[in-house]
């Protein structure tokens, strides 16, 4: 009956994506106002705790509050930074790592709001026949140390300054301000405080407007190339840290056949090249989001597989892939149905 | 296909159906003020406050309680020898404590079953019983949802919220936020419920059939004081103080209840919807040329069937 309701991996995880979406959106209005307190705080996904019906919310605004409001602030006061300043970040990160275990970079591929709605978009641009905007692997190389710019800077360095005194409180959160999760899943609940910027200082001024930039950019970006924001979502490379401690895993065989081949390269939505040119630990690269459409694309028997504990979940098979292009193409092209809508100048009589 | 148009319009119709209804999730502690004089903590306890004459508990919170998890509740306007205290965790050895009151309020610690606490003190003179009573919300709430021990009966005249602020919310100005007045577990429809604020606004309400009341938060903060909230380190979120209060004739006897906590600014105070839909839209034409086909791409292809 699975298979009836779900004949392919990427029917199934649309189907949790949206599920997770009305979970960690209005989840609060759906379970509960204190739903958020009860589940973890310390969601691997970027859940956003300004969206005032949220279910759960991300682990980034709990790191940022830690480090700024005790780790900073301990090291301003010259006190002893003993492991006790500690213990509420090592609970929270043992609180992730409880979901972590289980899922590994799936959070990023089946559960983020932020994720879902960005694929959304791009399934919109695709009927809209939009063009698709890959990056090529020198562009993927250049964009990659983003996320851990961001992550080291934004979520960890900022926010401890600011505990410590060395620069202004109000960057005290600055991920949070410039989070475009948190004025997409606010606007999907009809709030529109988060995309009204904040004046206060000039600090929350500047912070708001490159957030709301940002958000700008991202859902238009969203239409015709895949996954903008998580290519640089801190996110990710914070996921990433704990990738190998999972025994939730993508892997890959080494098989002639894939130097000629690229089909899964071309799934990619993160353009992982390594995914095609690369097997074993390579191959299941920091940015991967387990989405699992390279399996789904890969023309041959178990060469990609996704496995929890060494039990095959899925793998790639020649008959599921033949009835997978039929749909799709591999960068998500629909078979049918196409809107044309004209963005350039029509042809005149002369042309 | 057909199950994915399904699934996406079912996104798109419920989005309304979960508009965040005016005024939700608030959820601070209460104002807290750091102070180690003890004399001024002791004449504190059972003074008249200058912004109301009604019982209130205050929160004081010394400079070490962020790593001892303990805070300070000092009773105002009202004389108690101690303070009752209920915890999230109605089943575990700290669910229902008497804090005694010591030099400086009643000490109240967080069990490890979670931070949100019902606090009251109760002063009983004659036929008259008076009740001050307040949520205190330490920074773990806990993983036990704390409604149950909201609506246990712990005084005959109740003003319970209707839900309390979760964390990383809080009550603010211009939010509708319910309570539900009942005396003896029984809601009390057509009850008047008095508001005062520190701020200086004075209101009231009455309960409706259910016994619930509706309270708008009042927009009463003065620009001065904005303006020197900003860049501290509340973050900007500056606060004032509210007392719910009710009282009710029964059999000779005569319950006054009140029920306070802070609030907060407006949502869109010191915020802009224009500059913020503007820099929204400068990132949209940013990323515009994205959607355009490329000239060389089509050219290649027109000489390819040419």
């Amino acid at each position: 009956m699975l298979k009836t309701l779900f004949p392919t991996l990427g029917r199934f995880r649309f189907t949790v994506q949206i599920a997770m979406l009305f979970v960690t959106v209005y989840g609060g209005a759906l379970l509960g106002s204190y739903t958020v307190d009860r589940i973890s705080q310390a969601l691997p996904s970027l859940s956003c705790a300004y969206d005032k019906l949220t279910g759960d919310h991300c682990i980034l605004i709990v790191n940022q509050h830690q480090f700024h409001h005790r780790v900073g602030e301990a090291l301003a006061k010259a006190q002893d930074i003993t492991l006790k300043v500690f213990i509420p970040t090592l609970m929270s990160v043992g609180v992730f790592f409880m979901f972590f275990f289980f899922l590994n970079k799936a959070f990023c591929g089946w559960v983020c709001p932020l994720g879902t709605v960005q694929e959304l978009l791009y399934r919109i641009g695709r009927r809209l026949d939009r063009p698709l905007n890959r990056f090529t692997p020198a562009n993927v190389g250049r964009v990659r140390p983003v996320k851990w710019l961001l992550l080291l800077l934004l979520v960890l360095a900022l926010p401890t300054m600011a505990g410590m005194g060395v620069v202004g409180n109000d960057l005290g959160d600055p991920f949070c301000q410039v989070c475009p999760s948190r004025i997409a899943t606010t606007l999907l609940t009809a709030n529109t405080e988060q995309i009204a910027v904040r004046t206060s200082t000039n600090v929350n001024f500047f912070l708001g407007a490159a957030g709301n930039a940002l958000f700008g950019f991202i859902i238009i970006a969203a239409l015709a190339a895949r996954q903008p924001f998580c290519r640089i979502c801190p996110l990710l490379s914070w996921n990433a840290l704990f990738q190998k401690l999972s025994p939730m895993r993508l892997v890959k065989k080494q098989y002639d056949k894939c130097e000629k081949c690229g089909v899964c390269e071309k799934a990619c939505p993160m353009d992982i090249h390594e995914i095609g040119s690369e097997h074993g630990k390579k191959a299941f690269h920091e940015d991967c989001t387990l989405c699992g459409r390279c399996a789904e694309f890969c023309p041959d028997d178990d060469v990609i597989q996704i496995r929890f504990f060494g039990i095959k979940l899925f793998g790639s098979s020649r008959e599921y892939y033949k009835k997978r292009v039929k749909q799709e193409s591999p960068e998500g092209m629909p078979k049918k149905r196409v809107i044309n809508i004209r963005f350039d100048k029509p042809k005149t009589e002369h042309e | 296909m057909r199950m994915n148009a399904i699934l996406m319009g079912v996104l798109l119709a419920a989005a309304p159906a979960f508009a965040a209804p005016e005024g939700k999730p608030g959820g601070r502690p209460m104002d807290v003020s750091g102070g180690h004089d003890h004399a001024a903590m002791m004449r504190d306890m059972g003074k008249a406050t200058a912004w109301t004459l009604y019982p209130t508990l205050k929160a004081r919170m010394s400079g070490e309680s962020r790593e001892t998890m303990k805070t300070a509740i000092v009773p105002q306007n009202i004389v108690a020898a101690s303070i009752d205290a209920w915890s999230n965790n109605l089943k575990d050895g700290k669910a229902h404590r008497q804090l005694m009151m010591e030099m400086g309020g009643a000490m109240l610690d967080k069990p490890a079953s979670g931070g949100f606490h019902w606090l009251s003190a109760r002063e009983e003179q004659g036929d008259t019983v008076r009740v001050a009573s307040t949520v205190y919300p330490f920074g773990e709430r806990g993983a036990k949802n704390p409604t149950a021990m909201f609506m246990q009966q712990k005084h005959e005249l109740e003003i319970i919220p209707q839900p309390y602020p979760r964390e990383h919310s809080r009550y603010r100005a211009g939010e509708d936020w319910q309570f539900l007045v009942r005396f003896n577990g029984s809601p009390l429809p057509g009850q008047k419920v008095y508001l005062e604020t520190s701020n200086g606004s004075m209101a009231e309400f009455v309960a409706d059939v259910q016994g619930v009341v509706t309270l708008r938060v009042p927009d009463d903060f003065k620009a001065e004081e904005e303006s020197k909230a900003a860049g501290t380190h509340n973050h900007g979120r500056a606060g004032a103080e509210f007392v719910l209060a009710t009282e009710h004739v029964d059999s000779g006897k005569t319950w006054l209840t009140a029920f306070n906590s802070s609030y907060g600014k407006n949502a869109y105070d010191q915020r802009s919807l224009t500059l913020g839909l503007g820099f929204t839209l400068l990132g949209m034409l940013g990323a515009a040329p994205l959607l355009r086909k490329r000239k060389t791409a089509k050219k290649s292809k027109e000489a390819d069937h040419a």
